[in-house]
């Protein structure tokens, strides 16, 4: 296609507006939380702050910051250890994920077994039912098994949330792979299982990533569920928390944003760092 | 090399079938035997069900009927590894993330093979195969020629009972596709152990096999020495596939007055020799597919008493090869509606649109059944 | 498998083993370590999402009340009944509706533009695909809270920079008005949204071989023309698989709403009256009943959306 100066233009002034879109609520996050109460009271409303100020991340990390701004509270020490919580919670359910789907995606894409196709769509059909249908369902099941509360019942719902919607990605994606090397690794003396062992499974190294990301996001976003299955700072997930800090009357903006951006970070640094393989999972999978 | 193995027996097929889910048949009744130390090819067009053949034979694929033996062995419905054999694969199949090195000796390793014994076994195959200087790259580090004959290096150092190639060839350009076909033939005299190599290009089953198989839709239509289908084809499709440009096939009608035999096309008429008599008797004064090779026609000149029958036509188009000339004439006769395609000395002259009289050598005409297309002889 | 009489040891050198082994152990093989392989994921869908789903079902047709002593009495549908009959069931699922055609309208035609514009290649491209995904990466609850202070009624950058532009006169409540509360949750979501929707979009486009512009250009279509007859014409199975994404996406919409305005009772989702109705009402069953609701509609809406994809792609 030819271009036009206009239509090259347009272009520039739409993928700019792309990025402002796309970094405007990050940028306004990051603005707020170096601000002070003050600032953000003003009217008008000042999108920067006079002098930017570190009180907010202090306050919320239980240092010396007045922890009691704008009828909020911020027990010193909660956030951390929320973000700690989610840091847990979000390692142990990606590992236990990451295992049951690539080895169920695998089986269903390369294996010939009786029950594969009722078992596949048993468990992929699975993947329209809302979440919350399956926890409300669960809810009674995991108190009586002491579950709730629990950084290990919180794992076991995201586990079994999550990996119906991995496995099919897995099992696209394996089926997206070249067979030749596997069979060539078979006819090499390889069993089955050594075969996925030593020569599938790091042909899957980007999708393995991808996949990687794609769940970490997920279960660290998750807000629904440990918001039902949580109570305490024992099993309390960061999403949770924040919340908590939105006043009744006024709310402590800096300290909120503060939160807000800490809680951002690790997730943005996934998937800036795999952003490629994220989107030749997503991708592919369309 | 001691390869007591290699030596007990070849590649046997004996009524295999292959029928896949959804009732398309793959492979039928085939029966096929590799001798100890032969090479042969399978071809056929595509869909023939080549691939599958060898793919059972390595136990990739199950069969529906029938037993594969190896080395004298049944290996049917034996998993791969149990099967002792080695594969090349189209796309050459290497592991991404290992070495040359690491690549070559995997096979060693799965069956527990000592370190250093693994190590000489890869050098060794590395310096038949002239890959020595690239043992510590990469796959994606190497060329296309580079990863064929790591391929085959991966498949040689096993010193397997049985070879099995699958188009191994067919990516590469036709420059390093001929070197490449020398180089197969001359690994596996080296090795010597029985292989089966599969492609749809009739050019290396002719070059490379000692024994040629053609497959058409599942079934074997003739197996033999390239010369042998060159010069005996059973039919009009290995007529047709072995050759190239391929047989002219022409309806003839077969005259018979007294001693002199004769198949008319059209206008004119070619003498048949007398020891070809025999088998065309129940034929006579019926139609019958006449078959001339490209090669076996002479330019006017050449034309010697008895030795050649003359046919006149009208020349439609002449390629020239270089080395060669391709002359596609018309016959004038209605039945006979395709060209007839004519290769003749380069330094022929021949003018499109004129007539031009050219000799067919009477000792090489081929005749088939018109309504079976089974050769009669 | 009874038919172990045949059971061979692979490696009995096998002079005779006659014609026909009927034992195939490479398949058994196959069979064995895929079914190991599935178990665990096997396992956990059947405990944890069909067995609860299942007993859920069972509670939804039962009533409430257990002081009547042992089983609660079986009420059939009755329970969905109350439900859908509620003033505010009835808001909700309307709410829901709203949130789901508004989120879905904008993110195809936000992504559409979005893809457009990005798909082809361009110096800094890959920078603005990575900055394209943040949006999506990062959890609702922490976007909702980022916005919260745009809305916000006093000191709210909205209300501030509008009263700047003298295009309201007092501060507005964004959030307590029905129509705008909508209009601002729904946008919220859709910003999270909108990276998904944009890459299935992009991944679309790319599949859409140059060839056939080069053609149509020959031809002389001009470029709106191409758009309207190849483009979206050919994106059909992306647009469906993005349809399918927004729509199960917003029919479940939570968080926005939760951290923007609460349980309030104008923009209550279906998902947040169940939400309320089990976990702060307490009211099990109703809530479960609903739950289903949710289920079936999202169900149906996917349903629909795998019979137009399967349509638009022979």
């Amino acid at each position: 296609m030819t271009r036009s100066p206009a239509a090259q233009l347009v272009r520039t002034v739409v993928i700019s507006a792309i990025v402002l879109w796309s970094l405007a609520p990050i940028g306004i996050g990051v603005a707020t939380s170096l601000s002070t109460q003050a600032d953000v009271q003003e009217i008008p409303a000042h999108w920067l702050p006079h002098h930017a100020t570190l009180d907010a991340y202090r306050s919320l990390l239980g240092g010396t910051g007045d922890s009691r701004a704008g009828g909020t509270v911020s027990e010193s020490g909660a956030f951390a250890h929320a973000m700690w919580n989610s840091a847990s919670i979000t390692l142990m359910s990606t590992l236990a994920i990451l295992c049951v789907a690539i080895s169920a995606g695998y089986a269903f894409a390369r294996l010939r077994f009786p029950g594969r196709g009722a078992l596949f769509w048993a468990i992929v059909a699975t993947i329209v039912v809302p979440v919350f249908t399956v926890v409300i369902a669960l809810f009674g099941l995991m108190a009586d098994a002491h579950l709730i509360d629990r950084k290990l019942g919180l794992v076991l719902v995201f586990v079994s949330t999550t990996t119906p919607l991995a496995m099919w990605l897995v099992c696209n994606y394996v089926k997206g792979l070249p067979a030749e090397p596997e069979e060539a690794a078979l006819i090499d003396g390889c069993t089955r299982w050594q075969a996925f062992w030593h020569v599938v499974l790091p042909q899957m190294r980007s999708g393995i990533a991808a996949l990687s990301a794609i769940v970490v996001l997920s279960v660290w976003g998750e807000f629904l569920i440990p918001l039902l299955l949580t109570s305490t700072s024992a099993s309390k997930p960061v999403t949770v928390l924040i919340p908590e800090y939105v006043g009744k009357y006024t709310t402590n903006y800096p300290l909120l944003a503060a939160a807000g951006v800490l809680a951002l970070l690790p997730p943005a640094v996934v998937a800036l760092v795999l952003n490629r393989h994220i989107r030749g999972m997503l991708s592919g999978s369309s | 090399m001691d390869r007591p193995e290699a030596t007990r027996g070849g590649i046997v097929l004996e009524g295999v079938g292959k029928e896949f889910l959804g009732g398309v048949v793959a492979v039928r009744d085939l029966s096929l035997a590799v001798e100890p130390g032969e090479f042969v090819v399978l071809v056929g067009p595509s869909g023939c069900g080549k691939s599958t053949t060898l793919r059972i034979v390595a136990g990739l694929e199950a069969v529906t009927v029938g037993e594969v033996r190896i080395a004298g062995r049944v290996v049917t419905g034996l998993p791969p590894r149990h099967r002792n054999v080695a594969m090349v694969f189209q796309n050459y199949a290497l592991y991404a993330h290992m070495t040359v090195r690491a690549n070559i000796g995997f096979g060693l390793k799965m069956v527990g093979t000592p370190k250093r014994e693994t190590r000489a076994r890869v050098d060794q195959a590395a310096d038949i195969l002239g890959i020595t200087n690239l043992l510590d790259r990469k796959p994606r580090q190497l060329s296309g020629g580079q990863r064929q004959r790591v391929a085959m290096g991966r498949a040689i150092v096993r010193e397997p009972a049985a070879f099995l190639m699958d188009e191994p060839l067919s990516n590469l350009d036709a420059k390093l596709r001929v070197e490449m076909r020398a180089e197969i033939t001359n690994v596996h005299r080296r090795i010597g152990a029985p292989t089966l190599y599969v492609t749809h290009d009739q050019t290396e089953a002719m070059t490379m096999g000692d024994r040629v198989a053609i497959l058409r839709d599942g079934a074997l239509e003739q197996i033999g020495t390239p010369l042998e289908l060159y010069e005996r084809p059973v039919n009009i499709f290995v007529a047709g596939f072995i050759g190239s440009p391929a047989m002219n096939l022409l309806p003839a009608k077969l005259d018979s007055s007294g001693d002199a035999w004769h198949a008319s096309i059209g206008g004119f008429r070619l003498l048949i020799p007398p020891k070809a008599r025999a088998a065309l008797r129940p034929f006579a004064g019926r139609e019958v597919l006449l078959g001339l090779r490209p090669e076996d026609f002479v330019s006017t000149d050449d034309v010697r008493d008895g030795k050649h029958g003359i046919i006149e036509a009208t020349v439609q188009r002449a390629e020239s090869l270089g080395s060669e000339l391709l002359v596609y004439l018309s016959i004038n006769d209605a039945a006979a509606s395709r060209p007839l395609t004519v290769r003749l000395d380069r330094r022929t002259a021949m003018r499109e649109g004129t007539p031009a009289r050219i000799g067919v050598d009477l000792q090489r005409l081929y005749f088939f059944d018109s309504h079976s297309g089974a050769a009669i002889r | 498998m009874g038919s172990d009489i045949c059971k061979r040891e692979p490696h009995t050198g096998g002079e005779s083993s006659g014609p026909s082994r009927r034992v195939d152990l490479a398949a058994r093989e196959a069979t064995r370590v895929g079914m190991l392989m599935v178990a665990p994921a096997v396992i956990i869908t059947a405990a944890l999402v069909i067995y609860p789903l299942a007993t859920g079902f069972e509670t939804s047709l039962r009533s409430g009340d257990t002081a009547v002593g042992g089983q609660p009495r079986f009420v059939g549908l009755g329970n969905y009944g109350d439900v859908l009959s509620s003033s505010t069931g009835r808001d909700a699922i309307a709410h829901t509706l709203v949130y789901v055609a508004l989120a879905v309208t904008l993110e195809l035609a936000l992504g559409l533009i979005v893809a457009v514009a990005l798909h082809r290649v361009f110096r800094g491209r890959g920078i603005v695909l990575a900055i394209l995904i943040l949006p999506w990466a990062l959890p609702s609850v922490v976007s909702g809270v980022l916005w919260r202070r745009v809305f916000d009624p006093d000191s709210g950058l909205l209300n501030s920079m509008l009263a700047q532009l003298h295009l309201v006169s007092h501060p507005h409540v964004w959030l307590a008005s029905r129509g705008w509360a909508l209009v601002f949750i729904t946008l919220v979501h859709v910003w999270g949204v909108l990276p998904l929707v944009s890459l299935i979009l992009i991944a679309g486009l790319q599949s859409i071989p140059d060839e056939v512009y080069s053609a149509s250009a020959v031809d002389g279509a001009t470029p709106l023309r191409q758009f309207r007859y190849i483009t979206l014409p050919l994106l059909g199975p992306s647009i469906a698989v993005a349809l399918t994404v927004g729509t199960v996406w917003a029919i479940k919409i939570f968080d926005e709403i939760y951290v923007l305005n609460g349980t309030a009772l104008n923009t209550r989702s279906i998902l947040m009256e169940v939400y309320n109705t089990t976990f702060v009402n307490a009211d099990f069953v109703h809530g479960t009943a609903f739950a289903f609701i949710l289920t079936v509609v999202t169900v149906l809406f996917a349903a629909i959306y795998a019979v137009a994809l399967g349509r638009s792609r022979t």
